[in-house]
């Protein structure tokens, strides 16, 4: 895999590319807490809006795909659910104090989807923001520069890290170790495989630290940017609707109005 | 009036005994290259660190005495002093970039941007620059995607791009291939003439070769300064090493300091016999680096192994065809050099020897066996594969248990364990080290104990990506002698390199390879010799300095170090001398 410096994204003119980075960070928040205050019969809808986004930009396709890392995340919260759950009364199947119910699939269902929910449309927001456009909007809307500089950094490690550790895994096999086979031999391997990314990094961190230093990054409180991002009208608009849509949703729930 | 005096600069770094600089002074002027050299851990990074303005306010350590850069010390000063003044670039190229740039025109601006350069005024100060450092093809492309010589002018770009006047770089060609090296030492050269100061660290005879002065620090003195020639010959007692080849021929040759790195005058000197028999004594006398043993002892079991290649195809995910049709028998006990450009397909080629990859096409065969079926770590003692980077593989908080990890993976007995380790460091000269962390030691350090791993598991063959990169001379030389000996107890050596003098002096066969197949397969003597010189171009590629000379000589045959060369001549010289004896023999018996 060829690392990139834009992450995930993925470039392209949809509608969703072209809105300020702030407004789908503001989306993204606004899913994610509508996700988890909502009650489970509008749960279908949300993820059903975060589905039609994802097709409008032509984007389904990958981030279908992008759902095979969680996937084991998703199934394993609805099985502990299921067989798990609490006080259950209607239950399928009982083996002692465990046992399926009706009562831990739903709940399992749920749990999951609200995860779900979020996953996706964070997905979508990596896929259609170039991180370097997040930096200069937030830094735009007030944000500190270091911090800002430190989201982006983090968003960026993930696929770094990927790149390092398929090189680890390699050098490590070709050192006779076994990364397959029983649970005591894939135990084994842990300190040897994540050993070198974490020694690695601090390695790493000493020669961008003194590069960026080079590059004079932080040495003046007034900074200029290279890049424009733009914020159309339109994207005010959204954000204004997106926060009130927000309180809504929230006073909505704590008022009881949508049980 | 220099741009740069560090004056009687001592430098300790917390929890050391030792001084990383000891009363060092240099003094660098505008229009003026001046070259750093000297061995692993003599001090050369310290220095331009705190040239630089990294000392002590970044990278911690007691510092006393001065460092000016124009009218500032840099020592205690701040960042908005020293940014735009002076920049420092690394040896790794993808370190260096901000890594969140999705162009290098962006990449450039990130410094601008900083230093609160006006938006209008970017895109003119980028333009210059990438035009002068001759990166404007590369305006739009991603800087992650570029190979590392590109890089590593886009990083150099990034400093210059600042307004900075002095330039620092620490080992900038270290992880180059010899285009990128050369690449770099053009840019230098250009960006001194300019009227920049610049403070190079590095051992590559390309950038020596355009600098105007050098100093050798030695355990963090100063041990000679001069003209880059005079100064390395000077120093060799004192570092214990030899200069590099074209100095060795050129004090042969009785070439004064300032044309030591001119092939042609050192060509023209050595084709003069009456001035080489004087001066041959005075090379000779450079040799110490001959004195230092080699670890034949130490190996001793030998499995030979065949290793055959028919066919291979391998194609990576998105279609690029990395090789297409390798065919490659290696007999058991024998060495291969594989070289090329960077993206010719070298690496590919060796991971499909350990089953790292898997051909397309083809198969790869360990004495007639076909590999596709077995797992990696299954084949790790039989073919013992060292990779370039050895942090993608250090963990243990011991050199000792570190170099133990690959035997116990072979479930051995912890006696035989306790031997192989042993053997290992002897081989690698890390007696000294095993209890310590190998985080504390320098990365050439670090390769070897990588190196010593993977010898401790004894394969039977031994493969090599870039064992010498970032190695000095002397580490060069231990790695050649490991090579020697593993070779010479029946075993194979395969190792990717830019390096063709560690080529040429300890490998059988070289192959070379271009664009996923290989166009060369011939001894050095032939590889390198001149009839080759023009399809080695086509691959990024020249014969090794000595070579190179011999044949500005007009003499057939590619010698592979001075030695060699040298002895070539005074062999022509004695059956000249005898033909003539034998001639006016002829004549007073008619």
């Amino acid at each position: 895999m060829t690392r990139r410096a834009s992450g995930y994204f993925t470039a392209g003119e949809t509608w969703l590319h072209r809105r300020n980075p702030v407004t789908k960070l503001l989306a993204v928040a606004w899913t994610a807490v509508s996700a988890f205050v909502v009650p489970p019969l509008a749960l279908p809808v949300l993820i059903g809006m975060v589905v039609v986004g994802a097709a409008s930009t032509g984007l389904l396709a990958s981030v279908v795909r992008s759902l095979r890392i969680p996937a084991l995340l998703f199934v394993s919260i609805f099985l502990v659910n299921a067989f798990f759950y609490p006080g259950a009364i209607d239950r399928l199947i009982a083996i002692g104090p465990v046992g399926l119910s009706w009562e831990g699939i739903a709940f399992g269902l749920v749990s999951a989807g609200r995860i779900l929910a979020v996953f996706v449309a964070s997905i979508l927001f990596l896929f259609t923001t170039l991180p370097d456009d997040l930096l200069e909007a937030l830094v735009d809307k007030g944000a500190s520069h270091r911090l800002a500089f430190v989201v982006l950094s983090a968003i960026q490690l993930v696929p770094r890290l990927q790149a390092q550790s398929a090189a680890i895994l390699d050098a490590q096999q070709a050192r006779g170790l076994r990364v397959a086979g029983s649970v005591f031999a894939r135990a084994r391997a842990v300190v040897p495989l994540v050993g070198p990314i974490v020694l690695g990094s601090l390695i790493d961190v000493r020669e961008r630290t003194l590069a960026l230093e080079a590059r004079g990054f932080g040495a003046r409180r007034d900074r200029t940017a290279y890049r424009v991002v733009e914020d159309p009208p339109v994207d005010r608009w959204m954000r204004i609707a997106i926060v009130l849509s927000l309180i809504a949703i929230v006073v909505a729930v704590l008022a009881g109005w949508l049980h | 009036m220099p741009v740069v005096t560090v004056d009687q600069l001592n430098v300790r770094y917390p929890g050391r005994k030792v001084p990383a600089l000891d009363a060092v002074s240099v003094a660098v002027e505008a229009g003026q290259i001046v070259s750093v050299a000297g061995r692993t851990g003599a001090g050369k990074s310290t220095l331009c660190l705190a040239v630089a303005g990294l000392l002590p306010r970044v990278v911690r350590a007691s510092v006393s005495g001065r460092v000016l850069v124009g009218s500032v010390d840099v020592t205690r000063s701040t960042q908005s002093d020293t940014a735009g003044r002076v920049g420092i670039v690394f040896s790794s190229p993808g370190l260096q970039l901000s890594s969140s740039k999705p162009n290098v025109r962006e990449e450039l601006a990130f410094g601008l941007e900083n230093l609160a350069v006006p938006r209008d005024d970017m895109d003119e100060r980028i333009d210059r620059v990438m035009g002068r450092l001759g990166i404007a093809h590369l305006a739009d492309r991603d800087p992650l995607t570029l190979s590392g010589g590109e890089q590593q002018r886009v990083a150099i770009a990034s400093i210059v791009v600042m307004g900075t006047d002095v330039l620092v770089l620490d080992e900038p060609a270290a992880q180059l291939d010899p285009l990128g090296t050369d690449e770099i030492a053009g840019l230098l050269r250009g960006l001194a003439n300019d009227g920049r100061a610049v403070l190079v660290a590095e051992h590559s005879a390309e950038i020596l070769a355009v600098s105007d002065r050098c100093i050798v620090l030695a355990s963090g003195r100063v041990v000679s300064t001069g003209l880059p020639g005079a100064a390395l010959a000077d120093s060799v007692a004192a570092v214990g090493i030899g200069p590099p080849t074209l100095v060795v021929l050129a004090m042969a040759g009785g070439v004064p300091p300032a044309e030591a790195f001119n092939e042609e005058a050192v060509a023209r000197a050595l084709a003069g016999a009456g001035s080489r028999a004087a001066h041959l004594e005075a090379a000779t006398s450079t040799r110490v680096e001959r004195a230092t043993g080699s670890g034949a002892a130490f190996v001793r079991d030998v499995t030979p192994a065949t290793l055959e290649i028919r066919g291979l195809v391998h194609r990576y995910p998105g279609g690029v065809e990395a090789l297409r049709g390798v065919d490659l028998t290696v007999q058991p006990g024998s060495t291969v050099a594989i070289v090329g450009q960077n993206g010719s397909g070298k690496t590919t080629l060796a991971k499909h020897l350990n089953g790292l990859l898997r051909p397309d096409a083809g198969h790869v065969a360990l004495d007639g066996q076909d590999i596709s079926a077995r797992l990696v770590s299954d084949l790790a003692g039989q073919i013992g594969f060292v990779f370039q980077n050895p942090d993608d593989q250090l963990f243990n908080s011991r050199v000792d248990r570190e170099v133990g990890f690959g035997p116990r993976n072979l479930g051995l007995e912890p006696s035989r364990i306790a031997r192989l380790v042993e053997n290992a460091l002897g081989l690698t000269g890390l007696e000294g080290e095993r209890a310590t962390n190998p985080y504390d030691l320098d990365i050439p350090v670090r390769k070897l104990v990588a190196l010593a791993g993977v010898l401790a598991m004894e394969p039977s063959v031994l493969v090599l990506d870039e064992p010498t990169m970032s190695q000095d001379r002397a580490g060069t030389r231990r790695v050649g002698s490991i090579v020697d000996a593993w070779a010479a107890s029946g075993r194979t050596v395969i190792a990717i390199t830019h390096d063709m003098e560690f080529a040429a002096r300890h490998f059988a066969r070289i192959v070379v390879m271009r664009e996923g197949v290989i166009v060369l397969d011939e001894p050095p003597s032939q590889a390198f010799a001149a009839q080759n010189a023009t399809l080695l171009e086509t691959t990024g590629l020249k014969p090794p300095p000595a070579a190179r000379v011999a044949s500005r000589m007009g003499l057939s045959g590619a010698p592979a170090d001075a030695d060699a060369l040298l002895e070539m001549l005074a062999a022509r010289d004695q059956r000249a001398l005898a033909r003539s004896e034998g001639y006016s023999d002829e004549a007073t018996t008619s």
